[in-house]
């Protein structure tokens, strides 16, 4: 299945993709409609693939990582773990979290970082001791788009007493954050292969500037490390080390990012390089799921 | 001299200062403050070029009290390239080499914050390698004609004229032959395109198409652009503008940061410390007149390096809450992490980047073969 995904994601779609929930600013270029047709279209394309059929997940992950996919899939497979027989059928579903409070069959809540709240069928509302499943579109949630680093679509979602259609204990994190590691490894793999790109074909004092040690060492030690990294995250012993994981994998992307964009130069900041797309969604990826402390 | 110092800060914490800076944070995607009117008070006084001559505009004051100046407005987060190109780079190059004539023209009105300049080296294929520079400037009556493409260059839109860097003549060395020009940047021949960035403030790319400049507005020599350059270098490669950024965010990760963060904080803080002094080591140099090329690389790069450290570990140890943006109603801090994350790629990079301060270290002070 991740094969034929991959396929999918080859060609014109994959500068697509790569932007398909960056939101413009002040410089012109897509709307934010035509990436959502993009993103819609992406949906059917994922699902019809068997994106949702849950059989190598960590995989899939990480291959969503590599083409800088948004969107709710990641999200969709922890509520589907969570909630099997709640007939999601193939409807996608937002992760939102906070510290709800229950009474009378309706949940209330603050949650924020929610991602693509405005297109999904179903909340999870998650962090108290039971997760309920609520419908999208209730008149009791109110949804406000974040202005963030990412430019991506993440919404605070406040819930007053929406009525909850099921309940389940707490979701399943450690699986959560391996597939979270997972796609930051894809996202690292890729950051390194554009600026292993640009450091081949930039030239300064009359060589390439990958000819010159200080980056081909560090551009190295990097591949070398998103090697390890994914080694981890596949590994059948990485669950039970999940946060450890994750929280190792997040500094490598912001790592690997923030290096990305020193090789590539005042070039790798232009809104139309995608060097700044990979150190933003980093940002905002690396930090995404809830982090346990201490 | 800690009475000047609060002075200055009297004057920053102003309630209309603060609300000043504060919608500058606010404006709509795609625009940018230029001059302030808190440049204008400061310039009023005399303290936005201290250290210039009274008859410019400054105070006749010292580098120190520059120092100074500069310091606190960015730990008050006044926008700073706007001066800073303005003012100490490209004011501070006029004040230093000038003539009397180009001082009279340009200097009273930065100093008045009333006028701001730009900075036009970078080239679309000439960045770190900037002896190897394409623009050109030929001989034309009593004047040259310039002709290149200028980019990565900011603040075109707020500015009146550039520092321009263009070639004169050709030779076996690359960096001979450069000449400096101080050229007009809303003349007709001029070009100016926006090149939209992360970060708060755009780039330009300008195109010089044959533009007639005169033999007046050479700054220094001709064919001795280089010399002008190393001359002012050492005021540009201080460190104190990243040091004080370092401090700045530091200081709001350290209100916000949530507990079990303390070592890891009280590390971030010794090394900007470290950041500072190296930094006040470079203005000390300068202002006794002996400036040291090892120390400026050294301030520069750990100064920049340790204010990128300090705005990327903000967002691992705050979480998602340090990517608002000022204009999101629930940023933390006035969104000044999710600003200085934007920012803080570039910090490594302008005005010399890393590897090229690492590299003037290994050869230099180390002696490594080149
Ligand atoms: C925020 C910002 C503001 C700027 N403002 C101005 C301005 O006002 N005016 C202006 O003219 N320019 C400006 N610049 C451009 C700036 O001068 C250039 O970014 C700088 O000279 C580096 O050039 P480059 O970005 O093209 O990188 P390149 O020179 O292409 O270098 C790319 C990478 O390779 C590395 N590298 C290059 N050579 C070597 C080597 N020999 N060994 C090891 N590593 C090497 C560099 O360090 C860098 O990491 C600005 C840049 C930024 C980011």
């Amino acid at each position: 299945m991740t094969a034929t995904i991959a396929e999918f994601f080859e060609g014109d779609l994959a500068p697509l993709v790569r932007r398909m929930a960056d939101r413009p600013r002040g410089e012109g270029g897509d709307t934010d409609d035509d990436r959502r047709e993009t993103r819609a279209m992406v949906w059917e394309g994922l699902v019809g693939l068997g994106a949702l059929d849950g059989d190598d997940a960590t995989g899939l992950a990480e291959l969503l990582g590599s083409v800088l996919y948004q969107g709710p899939l990641l999200d969709t497979l922890t509520a589907r773990a969570l909630f099997p027989d709640a007939g999601l059928g193939q409807a996608p579903v937002a992760l939102a979290a906070g510290e709800p409070t229950e009474a009378d069959g309706t949940v209330s809540a603050r949650c924020d970082f929610v991602g693509f709240a405005d297109e999904v069928e179903h909340f999870a509302v998650v962090g108290g001791e039971r997760s309920a499943l609520v419908r999208a579109g209730h008149p009791s949630i109110t949804t406000r788009r974040h202005e963030e680093t990412g430019r991506g679509e993440l919404h605070r979602v406040d819930f007053a007493g929406t009525p909850v259609t099921a309940w389940a204990g707490r979701p399943d994190w450690e699986g959560a954050r391996v597939r979270q590691a997972a796609y930051l490894v894809g996202l690292a793999q890729a950051a390194l292969d554009h600026a292993v790109d640009y450091a081949t074909t930039r030239r300064q004092f009359g060589r390439a500037i990958g000819a010159n040690q200080a980056l081909s060492f560090r551009l190295a030690e990097m591949s070398m490390r998103v090697d390890a990294a994914r080694l981890l995250v596949h590994d059948p012993g990485t669950p039970a080390h999940a946060a450890a994981t994750l929280g190792e994998v997040a500094d490598l992307a912001r790592t690997v990012t923030t290096a990305t964009m020193q090789i590539h130069g005042a070039a790798g900041m232009r809104s139309d390089d995608d060097a700044q797309l990979y150190y933003r969604r980093a940002a905002a990826e690396s930090v995404r799921l809830p982090q346990p402390r201490g | 001299m800690t009475g000047f110092r609060e002075e200055v800060c009297a004057l920053l914490c102003e309630d209309a200062v603060r609300s000043e800076i504060a919608q500058t944070r606010r404006l709509p995607y795609g625009q940018e403050s230029g001059l302030l009117d808190v440049h204008r008070r400061l310039g009023k006084l005399g303290w936005l070029a201290i250290n210039w001559p009274e008859r410019y505009g400054g105070s006749g004051a010292t580098i120190v009290e520059k120092a100074i100046v500069t310091e606190e407005m960015i730990r008050h987060g006044v926008p700073e390239n706007v001066h800073s190109l303005g003012v100490d780079i490209v004011g501070n190059a006029i004040n230093l080499m000038g003539t009397d004539e180009q001082k009279e023209r340009y200097l009273p009105g930065l100093a008045r914050g009333e006028t701001t300049a730009n900075v036009l080296f970078s080239e679309p294929d000439v960045g770190s390698d900037l002896g190897s520079l394409a623009a050109r400037a030929e001989p034309d009556g009593d004047g040259y004609r310039l002709t290149g493409r200028k980019i990565y260059n900011m603040k075109a839109q707020h500015s009146d004229f550039a520092l321009c860097a263009a070639r004169t003549s050709t030779g076996p060395v690359n960096y001979a032959g450069i000449t400096l020009f101080l050229v007009p940047l809303h003349s007709l021949g001029t070009v100016i395109e926006p090149v939209w960035n992360l970060s708060e403030e755009r780039f330009d790319l300008i195109t010089l198409d044959g533009i007639r400049i005169g033999r007046e507005d050479v700054l220094g020599e001709v064919d001795d652009g280089w010399q002008v350059l190393n001359r002012v270098l050492p005021f540009e490669r201080t460190g104190l503008d990243h040091s004080a950024k370092a401090e700045r965010t530091l200081a709001a990760l350290r209100e916000h940061a949530p507990p079990g963060c303390g070592d890891r904080l009280a590390r971030l803080e010794t090394r900007v410390r470290a950041a500072r002094l190296l930094a006040w080591r470079c203005i000390a140099n300068l202002h006794e007149g002996r400036p040291d090329e090892i120390h400026s690389a050294t301030a520069k790069w750990y100064t920049s390096e340790t204010a990128k450290e300090v705005s990327v570990a903000a967002v691992e140890l705050l979480g998602p809450r340090a990517l608002l943006d000022a204009r999101d109603p629930d940023a933390i801090a006035d969104g000044l992490f999710d600003a200085a994350f934007r920012e803080a790629p570039g910090l490594t990079l302008a005005q010399g980047s890393s590897e090229i301060m690492l590299y003037f270290v290994a050869t230099s002070k180390l002696g490594l073969p080149s």
